[in-house]
C-alpha cells in the first residue's frame, strides 16, 4: 500500500518536471515576450534591456529555469507580464467555468454514450448498430468549431432557445463564482456543453458497443439466459458493470482534456475558461501563466487517474483484493 | 430411479439436423439425431470436440447462436413441441423447466456480483412468488444443500473468493433454483481436479435422486461417463454412433469407434493393497527428494527453497481474507534426459513453480540451478545466458500461438533466436514438421485454420526448434479431445527422448504422469505433498493425499 502510493507521488513528482522541463523550452522557443510587453512602437532600445532585466530575463535559459522551479517550490509562479496578477491566482479564478463545463458536459456525454453503446452491442449488425457507428463516425469527425457553430446557428438563432455565448450571471458558492445554479447559467451552458459531449459520446457509445459484444458473447451472459433471466436485467445487471472499466478510464481521461484543451468550444461561445487563458497566454508569450496552467492540468491528470484507480476497486471486487 | 416407468418420456428429440447457415452444403453440424430422456434419468452425451455434442445442449435449451438452422426435426418436451425462435416460450421454460450448467465454472458466473445475490436474482426470475426475503433464505438453504461451507458469511463474496468446486457447486446451485425437470450439463467437471471431479458427479447422483431432476450430461470424458450415467450416446461428426445403457455399452461397445474412444482412455496401474502393504516395509524413510537414478550424473535442474506469494498492491489494506502463498519453501529437481512429472490440483502452485522455471515469473525467495550455472528466481534480469534453453508448452495451444503470425513465422522465430544456431531456417522448420507429422502445407496458413491436436504439434515444434535443454510442459492435453491426447503425448516422449531433452511434465491427471514420468512430485497448497520415483508414488506411498488422489480415479479405468 505504502508503496505503491510513494510509487505514484515520485511518479507524479517526475512527470510535473518533464512537463516543467517541456513547457518552459517550449514557450522560450516561440519568442520573446518582451516585445508584447512594452510598445514596441516607442519603446527605446534602454526601455526594452529595462524591460528584459526586470522580467529576468536577460539570464541564460537554465538560470532562468532553476529560478523559476526555486519559487514554484515555495507555490509562487510569478505574476502574470499581462495581467500583472499572481498567475496560479489567476488560473485558478477561471476553473469554476471550466469545470462546470466540462462536468456538465461529461454528465450528458458519458450516460448518453454508454447507453447508445450498450443498445448498439446488444444487436451486432442489427439497423440500431448500424445507425450509431454511422452517427459516432460522424461526431467524431466533425471539426468541434463547425459543430459549435452549427448549435449555435440551430439552438440560439433558429429556435432562439440559448443564448449564443457568454457566461451570464454568476451565484457565488464556496467561496467561487458558478452559473449552473441559476436557470440562466444553465441555459448558457447547454451549447457550450453539447458542443464538448457530443464527440464524447461518440468515442464513449464506440468504446461501449466493442465491450458489450466481447462481454456477452461470454458465457456467464449464455449462463445468465439459460438461468432465465429477462434481455434488460442481463443487459444493464450484468453486461453494463462488466464494460465499465474501459469507460471510467475513458471518461477520467477525457475530462481532464476537457479541462485544459476546449480551447475551440470556450472561444466560440465566449467562454472565460481555462483552456482560452492558456492559448491567450501562449500567443503573448505570458510565461507564467502558460506555465501555471500546464502545472494544474498535470496535477488534474494525476488527481484523476488516482481516481479512476479507485473506481477500478469500487467497481472490480478481483482489483480490490489481489493487485 | 422412478417408481412409476414406463412414462411418457420427459423430453424427445426427434430426427434434429442443424446447419450453419453461412457454410451452406458443408455437412450439418447435427445430422438426424433422435433421443429421449426420463424422468430422472442421467443421459449421457460423449464425443469429441466438433461432434456436435454441445450444440444439442444448447438446440434443447434454446441457446444456438442465429447462425445456426434447424432445418428438420422436432423437440418435445413434456409432449409440447419447442420452438427455437420463439422467446416468448422460453421465458417459462429456461431456468424454470430446463436449465443449464457449463463447463467454466470461472467464465458462467458475472465476476462482478457476489455469489449469494447471483442466485438470489435466478431465484427471484424463475418463481413469480416468492419474496425478496424467501428467496434470500432459499439461496442459502440452496448453497448448503449443494456443500459450500459457511455460506452465511460467504453469501457476498465474490466468484474469484471460492474455489473453483466451490463455483462449480454454486452454479450447480444457481441451476436448481427454478427447481427445473431437465438440467443440461455441458462438461460439467471437465474443468476441475479429479478429487472434485468426483465430489461433483456425486453431488449430481445425489440430486438426481432426491428432486427426480432429469441431466443430459455432455462429456467427451468416459470416466465420468461410467461414473453415473443411466445411458449414453456416442456422437461423431454430428450423428449418434450408438446409444444404449451405460453398463452395456461400456461393457460390450459395438462400434469401433465407440471402442476406440475407450481404449483412449489412460488407464492408471494400481497394485492392489496388500502388496502394497508388504513392499513399504522394506521402506522406512521414503525419500522427499527425487535422486537421480544414476549415481554420478548430476540433475540438469535443481530449485530450491522456491518461495512465491501474490501479495502487495494497490489496495493490499482492502483485503479481507489472509492470503495463503502460491508457493512454499519449494524443492524440485529434474534428472538429465529424463520426464519428472508435477501433479496437483489447481490452486496448488504446480503451474507457478513451471512458470518460475521457465523464467516467466519471478519468485520471492530461492535458487535455481540450470546445468551447473546458478541464477536467483526472484531477479527477472538474472538468467540471461539461459534464453532459449528453458521451453514451454501451454495448456491451450489456441492461445499459446500468435493470432496475426502464419505458422511458418512462428516457427521461424523460434529457430532465429533460440539457443540452437541454424544458417537454413526454412528446411529445419520442415524437417520438424514432417518428424512431427504436421503437413508442410500447413505453413502459410494461421493458427485459427488449424486444429487443436495441430496446434499443439505446432507448439511443441516451437519449443523443439529453439533448441532448449528443458521443456516445461503445463497440462499439454488437456484441452485437447481423447484421441489426439495419445498421440501429442507419444510425440512429446519420443522427441524428448531422441534430443536427450529434460522435460517437466504438470498435469491433473495422474495416469498421464503415470505413463510418462521417471520420478513424480504430489503439489498441495503450495507445499510438496509427496515426491518419489513413479513406483513408489502408485505402490508404496503412505501419504494420504496421494492415496485420495489415486482412489479417486473411476474404478472402471484402473487395473
Amino acid at each position: 500500500m505504502m508503496t505503491t502510493i510513494i510509487g505514484r507521488l515520485s511518479q507524479a513528482a517526475l512527470l510535473l518536471l518533464v512537463m516543467s522541463a517541456i513547457g518552459f523550452v517550449g514557450i522560450h522557443s516561440v519568442g520573446n515576450p518582451v516585445y508584447n510587453i512594452v510598445n514596441i512602437e516607442t519603446a527605446t532600445a534602454e526601455d526594452i534591456r529595462n524591460a528584459t532585466i526586470a522580467l529576468g530575463l536577460d539570464q541564460p535559459l537554465w538560470r532562468q529555469y532553476l529560478l523559476f522551479m526555486g519559487k514554484v517550490v515555495t507555490g509562487n509562479f510569478g505574476t502574470s507580464y499581462i495581467y500583472h496578477l499572481p498567475a496560479f491566482d489567476l488560473v485558478m479564478s477561471k476553473l469554476p467555468a471550466t469545470l462546470e463545463l466540462a462536468s456538465i458536459a461529461m454528465l450528458i456525454a458519458a450516460p448518453c454514450g454508454t447507453l447508445l453503446g450498450l443498445l448498439a452491442g446488444r444487436k451486432q449488425g442489427g439497423a440500431i448498430d448500424r445507425a450509431i457507428l454511422k452517427a459516432s463516425v460522424f461526431a467524431l469527425s466533425i471539426p468541434s468549431f463547425w459543430l459549435s457553430m452549427v448549435l449555435i446557428l440551430v439552438g440560439a438563432i433558429t429556435l432562439g432557445w440559448f443564448p449564443s455565448g457568454g457566461r451570464g450571471p454568476t451565484v457565488s458558492l464556496v467561496g467561487q463564482e458558478w452559473s449552473f445554479l441559476t436557470v440562466e447559467g444553465l441555459r448558457r451552458l447547454t451549447l457550450p456543453a453539447l458542443a464538448l459531449a457530443i464527440p464524447n459520446i461518440a468515442l464513449i457509445a464506440r468504446l461501449a458497443r466493442a465491450g458489450t459484444i466481447e462481454v456477452e458473447s461470454q458465457d456467464f451472459v449464455r449462463f445468465c439466459r439459460a438461468k432465465g433471466l429477462s434481455p434488460r436485467r442481463i443487459l444493464f445487471r450484468h453486461t453494463l458493470p462488466n464494460i465499465s472499466i474501459p469507460i471510467v478510464t475513458i471518461v477520467g481521461m477525457q475530462f481532464g482534456g476537457m479541462l485544459a484543451f476546449a480551447v475551440v468550444v470556450e472561444t466560440i461561445f465566449a467562454w472565460p475558461g481555462m483552456g482560452k487563458l492558456l492559448i491567450d497566454s501562449i500567443q503573448l508569450l505570458d510565461r507564467p501563466v502558460v506555465m501555471a496552467t500546464l502545472t494544474f492540468v498535470s496535477l488534474a491528470f494525476v488527481g484523476l487517474n488516482a481516481l479512476v484507480d479507485l473506481l477500478y476497486a469500487m467497481l472490480d471486487p478481483r482489483v480490490r483484493l489481489s493487485t | 430411479m422412478t417408481h412409476d416407468s414406463p412414462q411418457a418420456p420427459l423430453l424427445v428429440v426427434r430426427n434434429l439436423t442443424l446447419v450453419h447457415r453461412a457454410t451452406t452444403g458443408s455437412t450439418p453440424i447435427l445430422r438426424d439425431v433422435s433421443l429421449s430422456l426420463q424422468r430422472g434419468e442421467i443421459l449421457g452425451v460423449i464425443g469429441e470436440s466438433g461432434a456436435g455434442k454441445s450444440s444439442l445442449g444448447n438446440a434443447i435449451l434454446g441457446l444456438l447462436s442465429p447462425d445456426f438452422e434447424r432445418t428438420t426435426g422436432t423437440i418435445l418436451f413434456n409432449g409440447k413441441p419447442l420452438d427455437g425462435n420463439n422467446e416468448r416460450q422460453w421465458d417459462t421454460i429456461r431456468g424454470r423447466r430446463i436449465s443449464a450448467i457449463f463447463q467454466d465454472h470461472t467464465a458462467s458466473l458475472d465476476p462482478l456480483m457476489a455469489i449469494g445475490p447471483q442466485l438470489e436474482e435466478t431465484i427471484l426470475a424463475t418463481n413469480d412468488t416468492m419474496s425478496r426475503r424467501q428467496a434470500r433464505d432459499h439461496a442459502i438453504q440452496l448453497l448448503t444443500r449443494v456443500g459450500i461451507p459457511d455460506i452465511d458469511q460467504r453469501y457476498h463474496h465474490y466468484p474469484h473468493q471460492f474455489s473453483g468446486g466451490q463455483r462449480q457447486r454454486a452454479v450447480i446451485a444457481i441451476a436448481l433454483a427454478g427447481r427445473p425437470d431437465i438440467i443440461i450439463a455441458d462438461e460439467p467437471t471437465s474443468a476441475l481436479d479429479a478429487t472434485v471431479q468426483k465430489q461433483i458427479l456425486y453431488l449430481l447422483r445425489e440430486l438426481v435422486e432426491e428432486t427426480n431432476v432429469s441431466i443430459i450430461l455432455v462429456t467427451h470424458d468416459m470416466g465420468v461417463v461410467s461414473e453415473i450415467t443411466d445411458s449414453v450416446i456416442v456422437m461423431r461428426h454430428g450423428e449418434i454412433v450408438e446409444q444404449g445403457p451405460t453398463s452395456s455399452l461400456l461393457d460390450a461397445p459395438q462400434r469401433t469407434y465407440t471402442r476406440s474412444l475407450l481404449a483412449a482412455v489412460p488407464r492408471l496401474r494400481v497394485s492392489n493393497p496388500g502388496e502394497r502393504k508388504e513392499r513399504t516395509k522394506h521402506l522406512n524413510d521414503p525419500p522427499l527428494h527425487v535422486g537421480s537414478m544414476e549415481p554420478g550424473t548430476r540433475p540438469i535442474l535443481v530449485a530450491r527453497g522456491i518461495t512465491k506469494s501474490f501479495s502487495g498492491g494497490v489496495f493490499a489494506l482492502l483485503r479481507t481474507r489472509p492470503q495463503t502463498p502460491a508457493l512454499q519453501d519449494v524443492c524440485v529437481q529434474l534428472d538429465r534426459g529424463m520426464i519428472t512429472g508435477i501433479v496437483g490440483e489447481s490452486g496448488s502452485g504446480k503451474s507457478t513453480i513451471g512458470r518460475i522455471i521457465a523464467g516467466l515469473e519471478t519468485a520471492g525467495d530461492g535458487k535455481i540451478e540450470i546445468d551447473d550455472t546458478c541464477f536467483d528466481p526472484s531477479r527477472s534480469g538474472s538468467r540471461s545466458g539461459l534464453l532459449g534453453k528453458v521451453q514451454m508448452i501451454f495448456q491451450d495451444p489456441a492461445m499459446s500461438l500468435n493470432p496475426r503470425m502464419s505458422i511458418s513465422e512462428s516457427l521461424r522465430e523460434s529457430v532465429r533466436y533460440g539457443a540452437a544456431i541454424a544458417k537454413d531456417e526454412l528446411s529445419i522448420v520442415g524437417t520438424m514438421m514432417d518428424r512431427l507429422g504436421l503437413a508442410r502445407s500447413l505453413l502459410p496458413r494461421y493458427p485459427h485454420q488449424l486444429s487443436g491436436g495441430q496446434k499443439q504439434r505446432v507448439c511443441i515444434a516451437r519449443a523443439l526448434l529453439a533448441g532448449p535443454s528443458i521443456i516445461v510442459a503445463d497440462e499439454p492435453t488437456s484441452a485437447l479431445d481423447v484421441s489426439v491426447q495419445a498421440e501429442i503425448v507419444q510425440l512429446l516422449r519420443e522427441n524428448v527422448r531422441e534430443r536427450g531433452i529434460s522435460m517437466l511434465f504438470i498435469s491433473h491427471d495422474l495416469a498421464l504422469v503415470q505413463e510418462l514420468c521417471s520420478s513424480i512430485y504430489i503439489f498441495k497448497d503450495g507445499r510438496v505433498e509427496d515426491a518419489g520415483s513413479s513406483e513408489f508414488i502408485f505402490t508404496h506411498s503412505q501419504n494420504p493425499y496421494t492415496r485420495s488422489l489415486i482412489d479417486a480415479r473411476p474404478r472402471r479405468f484402473t487395473h
